[in-house]
Parts: C-alpha cells; structure tokens; sequence
C-alpha cells in the first residue's frame, strides 16, 4: 500500500514535470514547424540562472529570475538562429527543417558549454518556493515543493489551455498550427503568431526548468538528455498534440517510475525508449498525432 | 686580450643563463570543469608557484602545460600524446576518473613518459602495473585504491557506528563505476567484520538524475545506515536525500562533498552527510596542510577538493625525484619516484614496490596515509574520526535523521 | 574534371606530409581521416537519399565494438575483425533500416537516435564482455608507428572516399538523388525508392563500420565514448553540413577542418567546444553550402 502511493505521487510529479517540457516543445513544432533542440539548453539556463540569483534574491526571486531567463534564451534562439534561418534565401525550402534542427543542436551544444565554463558541470539545484515536508496516509513522505511542482505544472497547462480555447488569440495558434496559409488569407500577421508561440514556449520552458532544477537539480551535462527526453515523449504523443504530449508524458513518467521502484533504478527508461520504438513502427503519428 | 676576455665571460654567462632559463616542463591533464577536476591543476599551480620562488630545480623554473580532457578517455589520450611528443614535458599528472587513468597507463608505457593519477581509486590501476611492471613501471596510482578506501571506512564505522551508536545493519550505495567494484567488495567483506550485516548493495547508474525511488528502497529495508561510494554523483543525491528527509544517515565516500563548493551546489543540504578523505582544511594531518588549503583558498575562493591536495604533493614528488636523480630521464625519475618518502598534505607518502599486490600505488597505513572522517556542520569539515584527533568532535545529525540505536 | 585533379594533387601532397611533420600532428590527422569516413558516409544518405541520420554513432559503434570484441575475446586476426565488424553494422544498418525507412521526416530521426540510446544501454548492460564505460583494451593494433597509421589512414580515406563520390555521381547516385528530393516524382518515374534508400543506407553503414573497426585497431581501445556518444555523432553531422553537403568531398573537410580546428583552438581549454560549435554555426548561418559548396558555387558549378 505504501509503495502503491509512493509510486503514485513520484510518478505523478515527475509526469507532470515532463508534460510540462513537452508542451512547450510540441507547442513549437505544432505552431511554427520548428523542432527546437536547444530545448534542455533553454531549460538548463533557467534553472542555472534561478540558483545563481537565489543567493540573493532569495528562492522567489531565484525563481522569477530563472523564469526570465528562459524566456529570454527562447527568444535569442528564435532571432538568432531559427529566423535568419527560415527567412534565408540560400537554403532550399524542404532543407530548412534541417538546418533548423542543425542550427539549434549547435546552439544547445553553445549554451551546454557556457554554463558548464561558468559554473562547472556540477549539479545545481534550484531552492525549493517551499521547505518541508508533508506526511500522507500510510506513511508516505513527499517533500511539500515537489506537490507544489505538480500544483504549477497542471496551472501552467491549465492557463495555456484557456489561452488557446477561449481567447481569440489562442485560437489563432490553433488555427496557426493546422493551417497557416488560411489563418494568413484571413488577414493574421504570421511573424506575430510565431512570436507568440516562442513567448510562450520561453515561459513554459522556463518553469520547466525552474521546477526540474528545484526537484532533481540540473547539471550541464543533462542538457541533450533533456532534449531528447521531450523528443520522445512529443513523437509518443503525436508531433503538434498538446493532449498527446500530456498523456504520453504520463505514460513514460509512470513507466519508468514503476520501472524504477519494481525492477531496478539502472533500467529505469528501457521500457519507455521500447515503447517508443513500438509505437513509431506501429502507429508512427503518435498516439494523437494530426499530421 | 681583455676582449677576448670579456667575450668568453658573455658566452659563458650567456650559456649558463640558456641553461638556466630552460624550464623543466610538466603536464597536467584534468576535466576542468568538474570540482574535482578543476583542483588538479590549481593544486600544481600552487606548487609549482612554490618551488619556483625558491629557484626552481637547480635554476631550472617549473613549467607546467595543461590540457582539458573534459572527462573523456580518447581526449586524454591525444592530451597525453601531444604533452609527449610536441610539448616535450618530463612528467604527467593526469585526472581522477579510474577509467581515463586506466587508458593512460599504456601510454605513459609506449611513451615511456612517468604519469601519476592524483586520485581515481579502482584496484586495477595498481593491479595492472604490477602485472606488466616492465612496461607499465612509468605509472604511479597517487591516490588510495578502493581497497584501503573501504578499509578506512570500515574503520572509522567500527569506532563511531558500531561502538559509540551501536549500528547492526547497512546498505551499501555506490555509483555503477570502475572505482567502486573493489570498493563495494571490500565494504562486504569488513563490514561484517566489524558487527554490522549488509541488507543490501545498490549500484547506481552514474547518469541517474531521480534517487527518489532508491531511497524508497532503501528505506524499505529499514537499515541503520547508508554506506556510500559516490563521486561522479553528489550534489543530486545529497540533496534529494535531504528533501525527502530519508531518515538514514550517509556516512562513507563522498568525493564531491570534499569541496566547500559541495555546499553551496547543495545550498547546504549536505549537512549532516558524513564522508572520508585524505585531508581537509582544518585539521593539521601534517604542518603542510593547512598552508597550503589556505593558500588554495586566498588563490581560488573555494577550499580544495581532495584531489587538490593530492596534486600539489605529487607535483612536489615529482620535482623531489628529479632533484634526486640529478636528471630529466624517465627511467631515473621513475627510480627516484620508487624511494620516494614525502611528507605531504596528506601524510606521509610513499609507493608500493613491484612485489607488492598494488604496485606504485600510495601505501595506507596510521603513519602513511590514513585519512580521517569529517561531517558537514553549518558550512564546515568537522572532523569525527580518528577519535585521538585534535579538535575531533561527536557526529550531529539533521533532525529528520532517526538513529534506531538506543544512543 | 578540374575537382579531381585538384583533389589528386591534395593526395600526393597529404601523402608525402609524414616525411616532415611532427608524429603528433600525424596522429591528429589520422583520426581526422576516420572521421572524414564516417562523415562521408553520413552524406550519402543525408545529401544523396535526404535521409537524416541522427544516429551515425549506432552503425559506427557496431562496427568498432563488433571488431573489438572479435579480438579481445575471441583473439580473430586484425583483418577479420575488421571484416568482422563491417558485417555486423552492415547487418545492424539492414535491421535498424528495413522498417525506419517506412518512417518520414524527424521520425526517422529519431528511431536512428533510440538506437544509439539502446545500443549504449546494450553496452552497460553487457558491460562483463564490453567493458562498459571502461571500455575495452584490444591486444592488436595496427601498427605503433605514427606514419604506418597515417597512411593506412590516409589510403582507407582515399578508397572509401573514390568508391563514395563514383557511387554519387553514377546513375545509381542520381536516382538517389531524385529518390531523396522527390520520392514521389521518383516513385511515379518507375524507381523502388525504398530499395534504393535501403542499398544507400547499406552502403553508409559498410564504410561507417569499416571506418569504425580501423579506427579501435587504431587507438587500441574502445569506448562509448569514442565510438558511441551522441556527441560523437553530433560532431559527424557538423563535419559534413559544415564540409557542404551533397559533395561527399566536403565532408571529408569539414571532417578534417572540425579536428584541426579542435586541436588549435585546444589552448581555450574547455571553451574549445563552445568555440568550435559557433563556428559552424555561422558556416550554416551565412554559408549554409558549406566550405566547399561555397567554393564550387562561387567557381560557378563545375560537375
């Protein structure tokens, strides 16, 4: 019985800790065709940066200064690297995408170094918004930040899906997302949709990265591992699916949580990287995939 | 005729300064961005600073050539080759990591250039000169193999677990690496030796980011303590092990925890965590220790990392070889290197022969090295063992640990 | 016909190098022309087949652990391991291809990636025979003399990289072509796209296998490090984007400019990287052709 919980509530945390990074990334490719893989990088920046500033400012101010951070690597990455990419007149259209991926893989290698030059390749960790710990039925501790972890994450989707569904903005990131050419033909400005979408994945990404370095700590090291872990769950998912990335994000986070307590730690993400294999040979859109 | 005089005077002294100013160069090759990595070099900077404000060897000032091997074996090997072959250095002191020493041994043998680890604790690296000594003599192990690490720990838990808080049982936690294979056979074989019965022996994967579901297996097994071998992991399990309040205590090897940068990764969660090393900042194990952590602080901000202290030895060893050898030639040096009986930071230094099990590896013993046990207290190494030790202190633990001894 | 003679007059004069450079920077050009291999490779199927292969590292790494492990345990002749491992990544391409290339775009990608990640965690898991992290220490190696290395280097890089560019220039490589940038234009012509795709992938894993058993008998060891890390593959993907790709003959220097600029840049320490990352990043942010595409186009196209 405890086991059940503890895996439950570990599993749950970690879950939504992933589905968060997911979203943001899913978001991006879904919105504006771009498979960021400077996306641990982002991440790894945030939570960087919110340890840094927390000696100061305190885990508040850590926390907003990380957030900030975030957003900000977001957006050097779209002005620097993914724009100049998309509006050049030298790369031939169908290799775009892979000059994006290329351009934003160096990038992330870039800013894996930085930090690392900066702070070394030690593991940092973010100070939790909330010390202590709460003590749930049948003895189970959990450290109270990591529910507050949770809390954020499901707010953060909570309001991304309020902001797509009842505002007219949000619907024309959805619009965005199935139909560019109409939403164009409509008379939307395409460069303020993409703007938005990299506003909004910088946020994203940057609480994610907040939230994982307060919850395992974050090294320098960690960053491809970030990047290919969202990679993952966003193909499960289905490219471009925020609700396929979300439940796929609870089908790994729960996979290797269960492989982890019942089997043993060292395993723990073989079965989801199985999984994966499986289901891009059996259903390669992902579980939600549109296209 | 006094022309000819003065010129030959010129020449002479032009030749002898030529000489003079020849540096004798040696290479440090470490993972730079790494706690324990980034202390190698500083620690030879501090020495080589040392021994050149005293004139060097014979006028000759020490050089040293460093390269960055970001941890990786193939990196080192290439830095080591081009320390030989390009920079022409005399001798190499060259990471922490078992396995990037392990693939350095047979260079320094094909290259016949003398190398020595400053840390890295896996019994081959000693195993494995003795086997082939002929090639492999240029290789020294400067640090203590796993073996005498678990020996040491043992040790120090017989007088302060199992004595002083009458502990019966253990988990054995340690990384999935080359060091601690020996290490974790050692910890079985001496710990019930000393009345405490090993539950269990969990190998973590070194890539592991979420201990949470470790601790819940440790926990599960309700052990009196958690013995440790971690060193490419410290800050994510010493952290989540305090926020997750695991109530069982961490006493053991804990190589990161040996810098006061530790406890500011961990925003001072590492208090309480109980670890073995060679020397730390505030006891004297020799009258060279604390100069020299001192020195190490006011030059880098941060107390050293254990390998700091073994580097800034080895770096004098070396030199003091070559003053005794009266030469730069590798197989004089690494003759030289076998009589060697230094004091260091860290005790008394001096290598096993090529009879021994470990060959060229540090002796361990109460008069050679035998480190001592600290505790992170509020910020600082509070030393707990060996319990003659002065300034020695009673372990504390955070409240959220529960000593099941009746105490 | 003017790039081959340009490319002759490069071999004799690489050729005849060891007569004045140091042993070292041999070494370093050594490893560099196994690299130029593997990136070579990794352009026939990205800038002929337009198949993005983010796992280079799996083909190659079967290949040098499978040579490997024929030597350490059971103690084969230096060729037959070699020979050895070629098949094994040729096998493992064949196996990793025939249903992934069924999959568009970054799907394909990423099931190339899964399989470096599983191939690693195969390697930890059977760590008593392979070493794991450690690695393995082969008792053979090609020879210990520095210039012996070059050469055989030099002369491997030569064939594989003749074989490659013939191939990219027959009929064959022209469907290739076609099959990459157009598959259904290609399929509607009458061409077996997959077939084709599969035969490039076959031939990429050949001499990214071959290249990557040469490459353990020449350093003696074999790592994850070395042969199997993202990173290395990273840095195969680099070398060819940065090299032009679509010629074969720029990967082979963006290989060699990626390794020497790694070796000069070394001084920065552990910038190097960072520094080596920017670079080609503005290669591919102002000449997105490559070094040498950006040559070729400027000479105005010379086929």
């Amino acid at each position: 019985m405890t086991l059940a919980l503890q895996i439950l509530i570990d599993g749950f945390a970690i879950s939504a800790l992933y589905g968060l990074g997911a979203v943001g990334f899913t978001l991006m490719f879904g919105v504006s065709g771009v498979l960021n893989l400077a996306h641990g990088g982002t991440m790894l920046v945030a939570a960087v940066v919110a340890w840094l500033v927390a000696d100061r400012a305190g885990a508040y101010g850590g926390a907003a200064a990380g957030v900030a951070a975030g957003f900000a690597c977001a957006f050097v990455t779209y002005f620097a690297i993914v724009k100049p990419i998309q509006r050049s007149r030298a790369i031939p259209a169908e290799e775009k995408e892979i000059f994006v991926l290329t351009g934003t893989l160096l990038w992330g290698i870039m800013i894996q170094e930085a930090v690392a030059y900066f702070t070394t390749t030690s593991p940092h960790t973010v100070r939790p918004l909330i010390e202590g710990i709460v003590t749930l039925a049948a003895g189970v501790r959990t450290p109270t930040n990591e529910i507050l972890t949770a809390v954020i994450c499901w707010s953060a989707i909570g309001a991304l899906w309020l902001l797509i569904n009842r505002t007219r903005t949000g619907k024309a990131l959805l619009a965005a997302s199935i139909n560019p050419r109409g939403l164009v033909l409509l008379g939307y400005e395409l460069s303020n949709i993409y703007l938005l979408v990299w506003a909004i994945y910088g946020v994203l990404a940057g609480v994610a990265g907040v939230l994982l370095g307060a919850f395992l700590g974050v090294s320098s090291d960690n960053a491809g591992t970030l990047t290919a872990s969202a990679f993952s769950i966003v193909v499960l998912g289905g490219l471009g699916s925020v609700s396929g990335s979300l439940i796929a994000a609870y089908a790994v986070g729960y996979l290797e949580t269960l492989t982890a307590y019942l089997i043993d730690p060292s395993l723990r993400t073989i079965p989801s990287l199985l999984l994966l294999v499986a289901v891009v040979y059996v259903r390669p859109q992902g579980l939600l995939g549109r296209r | 005729m006094k022309a000819m005089l003065l010129a030959s005077v010129a020449c002479l002294t032009l030749s002898v300064a030529a000489q003079a100013a020849d540096p004798i160069k040696i290479g440090v090759i470490s993972e730079n961005s790494a706690i324990s990595g980034i202390a190698i070099p500083n620690g030879a900077q501090i020495a080589a600073e040392e021994i050149n404000a005293k004139g060097g060897v014979d006028g000759r000032m020490i050089e040293l050539v460093l390269y960055d091997d970001h941890n990786s074996a193939a990196d080192a090997v290439r830095a080591f080759q081009r320390l030989a072959n390009q920079d022409k250095v005399v001798a190499v002191i060259a990471s922490y990591t078992s396995e990037v020493a392990l693939a350095l041994q047979p260079w320094a043998g094909r290259l016949k250039m003398p190398f020595i680890t400053p840390g890295a604790a896996s019994d081959e690296l000693g195993k494995r000169i003795h086997a082939n000594y002929d090639t492999l003599k240029y290789a020294f192990h400067g640090y203590l193999a796993s073996a005498f690490l678990a020996q040491s720990v043992c040790d120090a838990a017989k007088d302060l677990l199992v004595d002083k808080l009458r502990m019966k049982t253990a988990v054995i936690f340690s990384e999935d690496a080359a060091w601690t294979t020996p290490l974790d056979a050692g910890y079985e074989a001496c710990l019930p030796k000393i009345g405490i019965q090993v539950l269990d022996h969990i190998r973590v994967n070194p890539d592991t980011t979420d201990f949470t579901p470790i601790y819940n297996r440790i926990e599960a097994k309700k052990p009196d303590v958690m013995i440790t071998g971690i060193s490419h992991v410290g800050v994510q399990p010493t952290v989540q092990w305090a926020r997750q309040q695991v109530p069982i205590p961490m006493f053991g090897i804990s190589s990161q925890a040996t810098s006061s940068t530790f406890w500011k990764d961990t925003n001072g969660q590492a208090e309480g965590v109980v670890l073995q090393l060679v020397a730390t900042n505030t006891i004297a194990t020799t009258p060279k220790t604390i100069p020299f952590a001192e020195a190490y602080f006011k030059k880098f901000g941060v107390t050293p990392a254990y390998t700091g202290y073994t580097t800034y030895d080895e770096l004098h060893i070396i030199v003091d070889a070559i003053r005794r050898a009266g030469s730069t030639d590798p197989d004089k040096i690494v003759a030289a290197m076998e009589t060697t009986d230094w004091q260091g930071t860290i005790g008394r230094m001096r290598f096993s022969g090529k009879d021994d099990v470990f060959t060229h590896a540090l002796i361990y013993g109460k008069d050679d090295v035998s480190g001592l046990v600290v505790q992170w207290r509020d910020g600082k190494q509070v030393p707990v063992w060996p319990l003659n030790l002065p300034g020695v202190q009673p372990m504390a633990f955070p409240s959220f640990i529960k000593l099941n001894a009746t105490n | 016909m003017r790039m081959v003679i340009v490319a002759l007059v490069a071999f004799v004069i690489l050729a005849v190098l060891p007569l004045g450079v140091s042993g070292y920077i041999l070494g370093l050009l050594t490893l560099a022309y196994y690299f130029g291999v593997f990136a070579m490779s990794w352009d026939l199927l990205f800038g002929f087949a337009g198949e993005v292969n983010f796992g280079p590292t799996f083909l190659i790494g079967l290949g040098a652990y499978g040579a490997g492990l024929l030597n350490s345990e059971a103690g084969w002749p230096v060729a037959a391991c070699i020979a050895g491992g070629t098949a094994l990544a040729v096998v493992g391409g064949l196996l990793l291809a025939l249903p992934a290339l069924r999959l568009r775009g970054p799907y394909f990608g990423l099931v190339t990636l899964v399989a470096v990640l599983l191939l690693t965690q195969a390697i930890t898991i059977g760590s008593k025979w392979t070493g794991g992290e450690i690695g393995l220490s082969l008792p053979d190696v090609l020879s210990i003399d520095d210039a012996t290395n070059y050469w055989i280097a030099l002369v491997f890089m030569g064939v594989a990289g003749t074989l490659l560019f013939l191939l990219s220039r027959s009929p064959v490589g022209l469907i290739l072509q076609a099959c990459g940038q157009d598959p259904v234009e290609a399929a509607a012509l009458g061409f077996n796209v997959s077939k084709h795709k599969l035969a490039a992938f076959c031939v990429s894993a050949l001499f990214s296998g071959m290249s990557g058993a040469m490459l353990v008998f020449y350093f003696g060891t074999v790592s994850p490090g070395t042969v199997i890390d993202i990173a290395v593959g990273v840095q195969v993907i680099i070398a060819t984007v940065l090299g032009g790709r679509r010629t074969i003959v720029g990967a082979a220097i963006g290989a060699i400019f990626l390794i020497v600029a790694g070796e000069v840049l070394r001084p920065l320490g552990q910038m190097s990287t960072f520094v080596v990352s920017g670079v080609a990043l503005a290669v591919i942010l102002f000449f997105p052709d490559g070094l040498l595409g950006y040559v070729l186009h400027r000479r105005g196209r010379t086929v």
